[in-house]
C-alpha cells in the first residue's frame, strides 16, 4: 500500500515537474521567437484586413508571432483600461483621439518621436497628418486614416424613389423636407426618411459648431446654453411630428453600432455616421449606399465638420519589445502592400505614397470614400479641442433627454434645461 | 506524508462520537488540502478582490492613475445626490416586486400539474427546466429582443386578431415588463425544488381531508401551501437574491444603456456603465457595496419573518 502511494506520489511529483517544464518550455522559445500582442475595436470585416496585414508581415519575419485581438467599441474600452491598470495592456494598440489625451498624459503610451524616420517611417505624411497624432508636442499615435462625420444614405432607395439624392450643400431644414418626402414616398410600415439625430454626439457637434459653439470649451466646460439646446431639441421634435425622422421607440433600437443602426434594420433611409464607417454599412446592408456630409448650416455658418484622425496605432509604454511593435506599425501605415490590404476600411490613409498607389485600384466603395475627404478637404473646420474627463457619460445623457422629449415626457425647452444641468454635472465631476 | 495519503486513499470506518477537536494536525492538514481548490478560490478570486473593492470603494480611482483617497464621499454622494442610483433602485425593486412572485406562482403552479401523476414527467420536467439552463444566456436575450421587438413575432401574433402592438421592448413603458416575462419563462429551477417539496407531503393527510369534505381549493390553501412554507421560503430567499443581481437580460436587450429612458436601469447595469463605461472605479465599488447590503437586509428580513408563517413540522 505505502508503494503505491509512493508512486501516487511520485506521479503527482511527475506532473507537477512537467507542467513546471512545460511552462519553462516557452522561455527558450520566448528568446528565440518575438511575441507582439495587438488590440484594436472593429466589425469582421476589420479584423479579417487586419489578420492579413499580420501574416504577410509575418512571411518576411519568421522569428515572430502575431496575437490579434478584438473587440466591439463599447468593450474595447473597458478592456483596455482594465488591461493597463493590471500592466497587461498588448503592444500595439488601436486609439481614439477621445481618448489619446487621457492615455498619453498618463503615462500609457510611448513616445515614439525617437523612432522616426528609421523604426517609424513617416516621410509620406503631411505634417498635419503626423500633428494629428500628437500630444503636448510628441507623437504618441500614428493614424490610420482619415475620416470625418458623414451621412451614409440609402442610395438604391432614394434614386428608386425618384428623388433627389443629398448633397453637401443642403441645410438641415432641407435635408428635413427631403427624409419627409421619402417617407412619403417609400409608404413602408415603421418607415422614414431618416434617423432620429437629436441623441446623437457628433450630430449635435456639428450643429453646434456651425454656430460658433461647441461641446466642450478648452476649459472642458459645457460650450452651449439653453437656448441652442431648445432648439436642437424643437428641430428634432418637429422633424419626429412630420414622420421624417424616426418614432422614438424604432430608434431606441439603436444601440450605438453599426449593426444597429436603424439603416442596417431597414428602418431608415439616411443615417448619421463616419466616412470610413461606409464599408461596415455596405457590408451589411444589401441595398447600395452613398456618402453625403452632415447638413449643412446656411448662410453665414461656420464649418461644422473636421477631419480627423479615424484611428490611430499607439504602442504601450509597458511593451517590453517596443522597437518590433514600432516597426510593426510602420509597416501598416507606410507599406504599399500593407496599405492595399488595409483599403480605406479604417479611413482615407495618411500616407501620400499609399493613397497615390490604391486610388486607381479602388472599387466604387472606396473611390466614394476617398472622393468624399477630397470634396470637404476646403469645408472644413479645424479639431476641437480634446474632450475633458467624465465626456464619455455626455452621450447618454444626450440620449436618454432626446428620449424623454421623443416620449413626450419633456418639452424641448424642459429637456434643453436638463441637458445643460445634466451635462455641467458630468463635466464638474469629471 | 506517504501516511497521509493512505488515509486519503484508505475507505475509513466511520466514527459516530468523532469530535473535531480529536483530529491529529495531520488529518486535518488533509482536510485542508482536499479543501484547497476551493479555499484558494474562496481567497485569491472572492474575498481577495472584495477587500480590494471595499478599499476602492473609498477612493477616486479610474484605473489609469493611482486610486486617490476621499474618504466616505462616494458613500455620501449615492445617499444624497445621485439621481441616477434612484432611478436604478426603482427600477430594480419594481423588477425584483414583480419578477419574484410571478415566477414563484408560475413555477407553484406547473409544479403541482405536474405532480398529479402524469406519464413521461421525466420529459416534461426536462423541457420546463431547460430555460433555466439557456435564459441568463446572451442568446436568449438577443431571441427576446426580437420577440418583442416592433415587427418582432409578439406583434405579428397580435396583428392577426387586429391589435397594432407597440415595440415592447424600446418603449418606456414596457420594456421593463418584457425583462419580467424573460424572468418568469425561466421557472424552472425553484418549480423543481417545489416539485420535490411537494412529493414530501403525505398523500393520507389529504384523504383525512377529502373525507372530511374539504374541496379541492380549501386542500390547497389548508395543507398545500403550508406544508410547503420551508420550500417557498428557501425559494423566496433565492430567487430574490438573483433578482437583485440580474444583468445580462437588461444589458443586453437595452444594448447597454438601460434605456429607453432608463426604464430597463438595473442596478448591476448602473454599477456596471460607472465602472467600464465611465471609469470610476472608486463610485463602482461603493455602489456594489450598497448592493451587498440591500441583499443582505432583504435576506435577514426574510429569515426574521420567517418565523411567522413558515412551518417546519409536518
Amino acid at each position: 500500500m505505502s508503494g503505491f502511494a509512493l508512486s501516487r506520489r511520485s506521479l503527482i511529483g511527475a506532473g507537477i515537474g512537467s507542467a513546471a517544464l512545460a511552462g519553462l518550455g516557452d522561455l527558450p522559445a520566448v528568446a528565440r521567437e518575438l511575441r507582439l500582442r495587438m488590440f484594436w475595436w472593429g466589425a469582421k470585416e476589420r479584423a479579417e484586413r487586419t489578420d492579413k496585414v499580420n501574416q504577410l508581415y509575418l512571411s518576411s519575419h519568421p522569428d515572430m508571432t502575431i496575437a490579434g485581438e478584438s473587440l466591439g467599441w463599447t468593450d474595447y474600452w473597458a478592456r483596455l483600461a482594465t488591461q493597463t491598470a493590471g500592466r497587461n495592456a498588448a503592444d500595439v494598440l488601436q486609439m481614439d483621439y477621445r481618448y489619446i489625451f487621457e492615455y498619453a498624459r498618463r503615462g500609457a503610451l510611448l513616445p515614439l518621436d525617437s523612432y522616426v524616420p528609421k523604426a517609424l517611417n513617416l516621410t509620406d505624411f503631411s505634417p498635419a497628418a503626423v500633428d494629428s497624432g500628437k500630444v503636448d508636442g510628441k507623437i504618441y499615435g500614428v493614424s490610420l486614416g482619415l475620416n470625418s462625420t458623414a451621412m451614409v444614405y440609402d442610395k438604391a432607395l432614394i434614386q428608386s424613389l425618384g428623388l433627389k439624392e443629398p448633397i453637401w450643400n443642403m441645410t438641415w431644414s432641407e435635408i428635413g423636407d427631403l427624409a419627409a418626402e421619402i417617407t412619403k414616398a417609400a409608404k413602408r410600415d415603421g418607415f422614414t426618411g431618416m434617423e432620429d439625430g437629436g441623441s446623437n454626439e457628433p450630430v449635435l457637434e456639428v450643429w453646434l459648431t456651425q454656430r460658433g459653439k461647441s461641446l466642450y470649451t478648452g476649459e472642458g466646460k459645457v460650450g452651449y446654453d439653453e437656448k441652442d439646446m431648445t432648439e436642437w431639441f424643437a428641430f428634432w421634435s418637429e422633424l419626429r411630428k412630420r414622420g421624417a425622422s424616426a418614432a422614438p421607440d424604432t430608434q431606441a433600437l439603436d444601440r450605438g453600432e453599426i449593426d444597429s443602426n436603424l439603416l442596417s434594420l431597414g428602418k431608415v433611409a439616411m443615417a448619421f455616421a463616419h466616412s470610413n464607417q461606409l464599408v461596415g454599412f455596405q457590408a451589411i446592408n444589401k441595398s447600395k449606399l452613398g456618402l453625403s456630409t452632415f447638413p449643412d448650416g446656411g448662410k453665414g455658418a461656420k464649418p461644422g465638420q473636421y477631419l480627423k484622425p479615424a484611428m490611430m496605432w499607439s504602442v504601450s509604454a509597458q511593451s517590453k519589445q517596443a522597437e518590433a511593435a514600432v516597426q510593426l506599425v510602420s509597416y501598416f501605415v507606410a507599406d504599399t502592400e500593407a496599405g492595399k490590404l488595409l483599403g480605406v476600411e479604417r479611413g482615407v490613409p495618411p500616407s501620400s505614397a499609399v493613397r497615390n498607389l490604391l486610388t486607381p485600384t479602388l472599387d466604387d466603395l472606396g473611390r466614394a470614400m476617398v472622393d468624399y475627404i477630397s470634396l470637404i478637404s476646403d469645408k472644413v473646420g479645424s479639431l476641437p479641442p480634446p474632450p475633458p474627463r467624465g465626456a464619455g457619460e455626455i452621450q447618454s445623457v444626450l440620449r436618454r433627454v432626446n428620449e424623454q422629449v421623443g416620449f413626450g415626457r419633456l418639452t424641448p425647452a424642459d429637456g434643453a434645461r436638463q441637458f445643460v444641468a445634466d451635462a455641467s454635472a458630468v463635466l464638474a465631476r469629471g | 506524508m506517504a501516511d497521509t495519503l493512505i488515509d486519503a486513499t484508505t475507505p475509513r470506518q466511520a466514527r459516530p462520537d468523532a469530535r473535531a477537536p480529536e483530529l491529529s494536525w495531520r488529518e486535518s492538514t488533509t482536510g485542508y488540502l482536499f479543501l484547497a481548490p476551493w479555499l484558494i478560490g474562496f481567497f485569491g478570486l472572492t474575498l481577495g478582490p472584495a477587500l480590494v473593492s471595499l478599499y476602492l470603494s473609498f477612493t477616486d480611482y479610474d484605473l489609469l492613475s493611482n486610486p486617490r483617497w476621499v474618504g466616505a464621499a462616494n458613500y455620501v454622494r449615492i445617499a444624497t445626490s445621485d439621481p441616477k442610483f434612484s432611478a436604478a433602485m426603482r427600477v430594480t425593486f419594481l423588477y425584483v416586486a414583480l419578477a419574484v412572485p410571478l415566477k414563484l406562482a408560475f413555477a407553484l403552479l406547473v409544479a403541482m400539474m405536474l405532480n398529479r401523476g402524469l406519464r413521461g414527467l421525466p420529459l416534461y420536467r426536462a423541457i420546463f427546466y431547460l430555460p433555466s439552463l439557456i435564459g441568463a444566456s446572451v442568446a436568449v436575450s438577443v431571441l427576446w429582443r426580437q420577440l418583442f421587438a416592433g415587427d418582432g413575432l409578439l406583434n405579428q401574433a397580435l396583428k392577426l386578431v387586429g391589435i397594432h402592438g407597440p415595440s415592447w421592448i424600446s418603449n418606456p413603458d414596457t420594456a421593463l415588463y418584457t425583462l419580467v416575462a424573460l424572468s418568469v419563462w425561466q421557472f424552472g429551477s425553484p418549480m423543481i425544488i417545489f416539485l420535490a417539496g411537494l412529493r414530501q407531503i403525505p398523500k393520507d393527510v389529504y384523504e383525512a381531508a377529502e373525507i372530511d369534505g374539504a374541496s379541492r381549493n380549501q386542500q390547497f390553501w389548508r395543507i398545500t401551501l403550508p406544508l410547503l412554507t420551508p420550500v417557498v421560503f428557501f425559494n423566496v430567499v433565492v430567487q430574490t437574491i438573483d433578482a437583485f443581481k440580474a444583468f445580462t437580460p437588461a444589458f443586453i436587450i437595452s444594448g447597454g444603456t438601460g434605456g429607453p429612458i432608463d426604464s430597463t436601469l438595473f442596478y448591476t447595469l448602473y454599477l456596471y456603465q460607472e465602472a467600464f463605461a465611465y471609469f470610476r472605479m472608486g463610485y463602482a465599488s461603493a455602489l456594489a457595496w450598497v448592493l451587498v447590503v440591500i441583499i443582505a437586509a432583504f435576506t435577514a428580513l426574510s429569515f426574521l419573518s420567517s418565523r411567522y408563517w413558515v412551518h417546519y413540522d409536518g
